[in-house]
Formats: C-alpha cells, sequence, structure tokens
C-alpha cells in the first residue's frame, strides 16, 4: 500500500452557505463530544472528511485563495474566473481574442501534438538522406532539406507520413494540413467546390467512378452509393438547395399548410434551423410568411448521402490487421473536430484516421472573489512573465499547519508497559490499531500579528472506524511574523539556542525523560510543545481504531484505512480597523489605536497515516 | 581507525556551491556554476558535451582574428540549485547543418532536480521542480514554476509553460500550480540541510 504522507486539508466556507437549511446528514451524538469552542460557530455538527460531499470543499493550504475584504478564505471552486490571455502551449505566443473567434481556440502556427501519444510534433524532411557535400561545407547549406516535409512524433515515432500527409513547406503547417485530408488527399476549398457543381463534366466523371454506382441517386437505395461526399461538401450542397428552395416561390404547392409548418420540410423551420447552423445569416422574413412544404434533397449535388451501412470493408481490415490497428477512446476525444472527414457511417476507428492535434490554447487567468467582486488574483498579461499584479493567497493570511509523527515511544504518557521500545518513526509507516501515536502540529503564524488559536477536534473521528483523539494544546498563541531582515538580525543569536534545544530532543526521542529538560519530553495536558519566533507545535494524541470487521460488514472501502482528523479552526488576532490590508507589515506602526477584533474559523482535515489492517 | 572525519564529505565553494566529493563531473571548465548550487553524491555533469559547430557561424573570421576562445560552457546552472544523487544532466545534441553537435544546457535559479533523473534539456527556467526517476527528453524547453513529478518522461523538444504540472510518460499536463504553491518552489532552507554542517530542517 502506499505509503502517506500527512497532510492538512482546509476546507472552504463557500460550501456551508446551505448548511443552516440542511438536515444533518447522519451527524452521530458523539459529535457532541466535540468542544467548546467548535459548537458555536457549526451548529454543533462535526464535520465529517468522508462525507462525499466533503471531496469538493477540502484543498491543500496552497490552492486557497483569501479575499481582504470580506476576509474570508476563497477556493477555486467559489472564485471567479476571467481569462486574461490566452496563448499557446508550444510556441508561447499570445494569441488576440480576436483570432480566438475566427481561428477556434487552437494554435494556428505549426505547433502539433501526436495523436498517438500527445507528445509534440516536430516537422522533419522525408529526405532522409543529407546531401554529402554539406557535410564538407556546412555554411553554404542553405537548403539542406527539401521535399516533401511530415510531422513527427520523437517520443513514439510516429509521423504523418503513416497517414499520407505530407508537405511541401516546412512553415504553415496548421494552412498545410487544413487542406489535406487523410491519405493525402486534398480537401476541396469552398470556391472548388461550387466550380465542381457547376461543372456537368466533373459530375458524370465522379458519377462514373466509383464502379457500379448509377449516375444519379435518385432512387435513393442504399446499394448505390452515389457520390461520396465529406462532411462539409454535403453540408455546402445542402445549404444551397435550401437556400433554393427558400428562394423559390414555387415550393409552397403543398395542401398541407397547417401541418407542415411543423416539419422539416416547412420554410419556417428550415429557415430556424438554417439560422442556427450558420449564424442567424438565414433568417428570411419572406420564407417566414409562406407557408407551405418543399421537398427534400433527392440528389447528391443537393446534399443526399445514402447511409452506408456496409461494413464488410471495416471487418476484413480489423481481422487482418487486429485490434491494435484501432484508435482508443482516449486518442479519438483528443481529435479535434475535422469537417473534411468522411462520414461516421460505414466507417471503423482506425488509428490511420487520427491526425495530427494542433494545440489547445492555455489561459492565464485572474480571480475574483465572488461576494465582492474584488480581484483576489491576477497575473502578468504577458505570457512570458511569471509575476503576478494581484494575489491574495491563504498562505499570507492564515496559519499554516504542518503535521509530523512524534518519535516519541506511546508508554511515555500512557505509561502502560514497555513494549513499545520506542520505535523509529518511519515517514508514511502504518499505524498501530489500538495504540497511541502522536503527532506534532507545527502552526506557523503569517501574519505581523500575534494571533490566537483555538482549536476542537472530536473525540472520536467520524465514519465506521472511530478513533480517538486528544488535541493536548487545543489553546496557544502565536507569535507575530517579522520582517525578513528582523529575522536575519535575530537569527544568528536564535540560532544556537535552537540548536541546543533540537539536540537535546533529539537524544530523548526515545521517551526516557531526562531531568533537566521536563518541558519537551513530558507530554502535559494544556502545554505547548514547542514555540518558535512564529511558530509552536503542539501535541496530538490518537488511539486508531481497529479496523477488524464484523462478520456482516461491508469491506473496507477506498481510504477507509487513513486517519483523518476533523479539526476545527479558530483564529483571532487583532487588526487595525477598517484596514482592508491586515498582513501588510507598513500597517502596523500606523493607527495603533484604532484596532479591531478579527476572528476567522474554519474546518480543516489532517490526515495522518493508514491504519495497519489485521 | 581513526575517527577524526578527515575531509568533509562535500566541498565548499566560496561562492557557496556544495559539490560531494563522490559527484562524477566531466569537463569541469565547461561547467559553470551560479553559487550555492548543491551537487550531491554519483550527479553527473557532462561538461565534456561542448558545441563542436558554434553558432557564430556568419562571422567565423572576425572571431579567429581575436583570437578569443569561443564560449564552450556546456552546462550552466544558476543560484541555490539542487541536484540529488544519482542525476544526470546531460547537454542535448542533434545534427546542425550536417554535421552532429552538443547545445549547452541552461538551468535556472531554485531548480531541483531529483534522484535518478536524467536531464537533457536546452533550457530550464527558474523555480523548477524535477522528481525523481524524471527523464527530461533533448531540447525540451522547461520554464518557470514547474513541477515535473516523478517518473515522467518529458518527451524530446516538449516546451512546458510556466505554472504546469507534467506527469506520465510521455508527460503531459496534468494540473497548475496554484497562486499560494510559489513558495514551495525556494530551495533556500534545503540548501542549508546540507553540506559538511547541515543544519536542520526548520518546522
Amino acid at each position: 500500500m502506499a505509503a502517506l504522507t500527512p497532510y492538512t486539508y482546509i476546507r472552504c466556507p463557500c460550501s456551508d452557505v446551505s448548511a443552516p437549511g440542511r438536515p444533518l446528514d447522519g451527524s452521530s451524538p458523539m459529535a457532541a463530544a466535540a468542544d467548546d469552542n467548535g459548537a458555536g460557530d457549526d451548529d454543533d455538527r462535526t464535520f465529517d472528511p468522508r462525507a462525499p460531499r466533503s471531496n469538493y470543499s477540502l484543498y491543500p493550504l496552497e490552492y486557497l485563495l483569501y479575499c481582504e475584504d470580506c476576509h474570508q478564505i476563497r477556493c477555486p471552486r467559489c472564485v471567479a474566473e476571467e481569462i486574461v490571455s490566452y496563448y499557446c502551449p508550444n510556441c508561447l505566443f499570445e494569441v488576440p481574442s480576436s483570432n480566438l473567434k475566427s481561428e477556434g481556440n487552437r494554435c494556428t502556427r505549426s505547433c502539433f501534438q501526436c495523436p498517438v501519444c500527445l507528445g509534440p510534433l516536430a516537422v522533419t524532411s522525408l529526405e532522409t538522406k543529407p546531401d554529402p557535400s554539406l557535410l564538407a561545407a556546412p555554411d553554404n547549406a542553405a537548403a539542406p532539406h527539401a521535399g516533401p516535409y511530415a510531422l513527427t512524433c520523437s517520443y513514439c515515432h510516429w509521423t504523418s507520413a503513416e497517414v499520407g500527409i505530407q508537405f511541401e513547406k516546412p512553415n504553415g503547417i496548421h494552412a498545410q494540413l487544413a487542406k489535406l485530408r487523410n491519405g493525402g488527399a486534398t480537401r476541396l476549398t469552398a470556391k472548388e467546390r461550387k466550380e465542381r457543381r457547376k461543372d456537368p463534366a466533373y459530375r458524370t466523371q465522379a458519377a462514373a467512378a466509383p464502379a457500379p454506382a448509377t449516375a444519379g441517386g435518385e432512387e435513393g437505395g442504399p446499394s448505390s452509393s452515389a457520390e461520396v461526399l465529406d462532411l462539409e461538401t454535403q453540408f455546402a450542397n445542402l445549404k444551397a438547395f435550401y437556400q433554393g428552395q427558400l428562394a423559390d416561390p414555387n415550393s409552397a404547392d403543398s395542401g398541407l399548410a397547417a401541418l407542415s409548418d411543423l416539419g422539416f420540410s416547412s420554410p419556417t423551420s428550415l429557415s430556424r434551423i438554417m439560422s442556427i447552423y450558420t449564424g442567424g445569416g438565414w433568417q428570411d422574413k419572406k420564407a417566414k410568411s409562406r407557408v407551405g412544404a418543399m421537398r427534400e434533397a433527392l440528389e447528391p449535388d443537393e446534399g443526399l448521402q445514402p447511409a452506408r451501412l456496409d461494413e464488410s470493408a471495416a471487418i476484413d481490415r480489423l481481422r487482418s490487421e487486429g485490434h491494435g490497428a484501432t484508435a482508443s477512446a482516449a486518442q479519438l476525444r483528443d481529435q479535434p473536430p475535422n469537417l473534411g472527414e468522411a462520414h461516421l457511417h460505414g466507417r471503423a476507428r482506425f488509428a490511420s484516421e487520427l491526425r495530427p492535434i494542433p494545440y489547445l490554447l492555455r489561459t492565464k487567468r485572474s480571480k475574483r472573489c465572488p461576494v465582492c467582486r474584488h480581484i483576489i488574483s491576477k497575473p502578468e498579461a504577458k505570457v512570458q512573465t511569471t509575476r503576478f499584479r494581484i494575489r491574495l493567497v491563504a498562505g499570507s493570511y492564515i496559519p499554516s499547519i504542518a503535521v509530523r509523527p512524534l518519535p516519541l515511544s506511546s508508554s511515555s504518557s500512557s505509561g502502560s508497559g514497555g513494549s513499545a521500545s520506542g520505535p523509529a518513526v518511519v515517514p508514511g509507516a502504518l499505524l498501530e490499531p489500538l495504540r497511541p501515536a502522536h503527532y506534532l502540529l507545527t502552526f506557523k503564524n503569517p501574519i505581523f500579528e500575534p494571533v490566537r488559536v483555538t482549536l476542537g477536534a472530536p473525540a472520536r473521528t467520524p465514519g465506521r472506524f472511530a478513533s480517538k483523539v486528544t488535541v493536548l494544546c487545543p489553546e496557544f498563541e502565536i507569535d507575530a511574523n517579522t520582517d525578513v531582515w528582523d529575522e536575519a538580525l535575530k537569527e544568528s543569536g536564535e540560532r544556537d539556542r535552537d540548536k541546543d534545544r533540537r539536540r537535546r530532543r533529539g537524544e530523548e526521542g526515545g521517551g526516557q525523560s531526562s531531568s533537566n529538560n521536563p518541558h519537551h519530553s513530558q507530554l502535559e495536558v494544556g502545554k505547548i510543545w514547542e514555540r518558535g519566533r512564529n511558530w509552536v507545535s503542539i501535541v496530538v494524541e490518537v488511539v486508531p481504531a481497529s479496523l477488524r470487521l464484523a462478520p456482516g460488514d461491508p469491506p473496507l472501502r477506498e481510504d477507509e484505512d487513513v486517519l483523518e482528523i476533523p479539526m476545527f479552526v479558530r483564529v483571532e488576532w487583532e487588526g487595525e480597523a477598517g484596514g482592508d490590508d491586515v498582513g501588510a507589515a507598513a500597517g502596523r506602526d500606523a493607527a495603533k489605536e484604532a484596532r479591531e477584533k478579527r476572528e476567522l474559523a474554519y474546518w480543516c482535515v489532517l490526515g495522518l497515516g493508514r491504519i495497519k489492517q489485521t | 581507525m581513526s575517527r577524526r572525519p578527515p575531509r568533509g564529505e562535500y566541498i565548499e565553494t566560496d561562492t557557496g556551491n556544495k559539490v560531494a566529493r563522490k559527484a562524477t563531473l566531466v569537463g569541469t571548465q565547461n561547467i559553470m556554476l551560479g553559487g550555492k548550487t548543491v551537487i550531491q553524491p554519483d550527479v553527473m555533469i557532462r561538461g565534456d558535451l561542448t558545441r563542436t559547430v558554434h553558432a557564430a557561424a556568419p562571422q567565423p573570421a572576425s572571431q579567429s582574428a581575436t583570437g578569443a576562445p569561443p564560449n564552450n560552457t556546456a552546462v550552466s546552472i544558476g543560484r541555490y540549485c539542487f541536484l540529488s544523487r544519482g542525476c544526470c544532466l546531460r547537454p542535448p545534441g542533434r545534427l546542425y547543418k550536417g554535421v552532429f553537435t552538443y547545445m549547452p544546457l541552461r538551468m535556472g535559479d531554485h531548480v531541483f532536480v531529483g534522484p535518478g533523473s536524467v536531464v537533457q534539456a536546452a533550457s530550464i527556467g527558474s523555480h523548477v521542480h524535477i522528481g525523481a526517476q524524471a527523464v527530461v527528453g533533448e531540447f525540451a524547453i522547461i520554464k518557470d514554476y514547474v513541477r515535473i513529478l516523478d517518473g515522467a518522461v518529458v518527451p524530446p523538444n516538449m516546451v512546458i509553460p510556466s505554472f504546469s504540472i507534467v506527469a506520465g510518460q510521455p508527460a503531459r499536463l496534468i494540473g497548475e500550480v496554484p497562486e499560494g504553491g510559489l513558495e514551495a518552489f525556494e530551495l533556500r532552507d534545503l540548501y542549508k540541510t546540507v553540506g559538511n554542517n547541515p543544519q536542520p530542517v526548520p518546522p
């Protein structure tokens, strides 16, 4: 089982809004035994980290932001994001939002991803042999590569030549690719399509080309595989046909005027549908007033494409090439929509149909508080810079909580038998059931005011396996953070003392209490374990539950063996009144008299480790 | 057996670099360290793989006339970088105008390279964390504030923009570094915990 490093997740209060109206979901009476302070703020309810809902409200401290106006934590779920700039993650060029509308959300330079493995593709010359004369004179190598180019993946060695895509020029790949179909056939442009439609010579030729095809398609039988249209051509043909129908006054010849207004063949619904697909340009006032039915498309020229349901070719190919030649669902999902493709019916999903994927654009986003609409995070718009104009992260407002196993045998506090001979605490080691273990919680104060922290944790963790939890020191004060310079000046003196203290503690690790330093070796209720400039360590004692299941019980669910402690944290401090910048160091000396009590309370979850299964 | 520790495990330079005696640095004259960089034992840096074709080809005459030695830096490393045990930095190489040549590997500040990783990137920005057993392919470009998780294989020529978290084989984007996670890239504290008289990790 994977080792578990202790973690702290903080619950964003945004998920709390609906709490008062919601019935207490299975909140066991043991929650009542929780503590004094958690009760007032949270309706006597113990937060259950295992509730399915909790998945969405717990975040590591780094992911949380802080609104200075609301004095509240904000999580990625509750902030409102605004896009500052778009850029390609490969060439790192910014894409103006006007381009976005016309070109879509993909990079239109020569940035492509491998359709097989998503690695980056590079343009390489298909001519593998470099001219030997160039080796001798590298200077005049103006055009060492020539001839067709292809996109190749240097990770899986996929190349676009495999699917018949080759380029004439090494630049402007996106534009070249847009004109190419898989297999190397060129895709028709709108102009060419129009010309072909007009040209009767082409039509007969195309009809004759697929061997058994009957000329038109008027019969509409599926066997007569008429001209195979790709999606784009069919759409263009259909569009032209319906346009003509709408313009043609003679089409209104049906007697079923009242009924047909609802069907597909009515001009009204037709113009409505066309306005959906073509962007409102087809809202024809004349057509609206007219009632009557129109005929449907009858031939390929008009956009009729009978479905080809004969899949024997695909089956044969599957037989010969096997499952490995097909594209996976993930690969298909990553494919951008390609209008030049053939129809989906009668087509199998082979890997040979995959096309290079232009890179999806990435964004830089600013974040707003959902309540007061103030911006709480704003990066610089330029792609290459990593600075932020505004960055109000929770880590600079609320104390961080670090969890560490305490190298202390169970015997020292409980006084029970000396069987536990102070095993070396391996990080991520499994917790012994029913044996007390100790964890050190280190609270670090990031703000420039001393804060008072009050903790509350239920005596027994919620869930099927209730472990006992004792916070040995639920109330303490942390000194203020100081400037970096203060720290640097003080450090020299303090460091020696600090080191001394640490070393001594290390020696006592086995739990034998030494007489000269009773404070640090003995676990005392209500005492702080260790304190530093702006941090305080306290001890939490846990007695992990036994994971033994009664005969009828359902088996252990995923991660049910993780010992998680819900803990309510209340932080109080005195900030300057009305000052919106609590963390600012400059505000310290100004307006000392106008102090204001501030308070912030939230639930967090401490994940300590996995309990050993017996 | 003498109890006297004869020498420290590390050589500490004036600029604060801590280089393990058991590290393998090849071609040291082509390796630039910015200072305060830790190189742990069994690290290999291939400084011997220098350019053989110089980019300054258009004016070779003027360069040879002045007699200035060409810049042969193969690996340049910024400040507060941390190269963990068993990792390897190797300049990337490719055909350039028909001749095979190596290109310099540049690394910014506060770059952590995990144990057992192989890095052949063209450039690595600042505040980059490369996990254990990761492979960074040739000519990859890694921008600032990027986290490459353990075991990832970054394909050659890949560009990883700032604030990305990548993982997998081949590496692909799996997340973004949150705003509050920027401080975690600082390696000043880690720098103090190694060396000949290491200091304990601050709480």
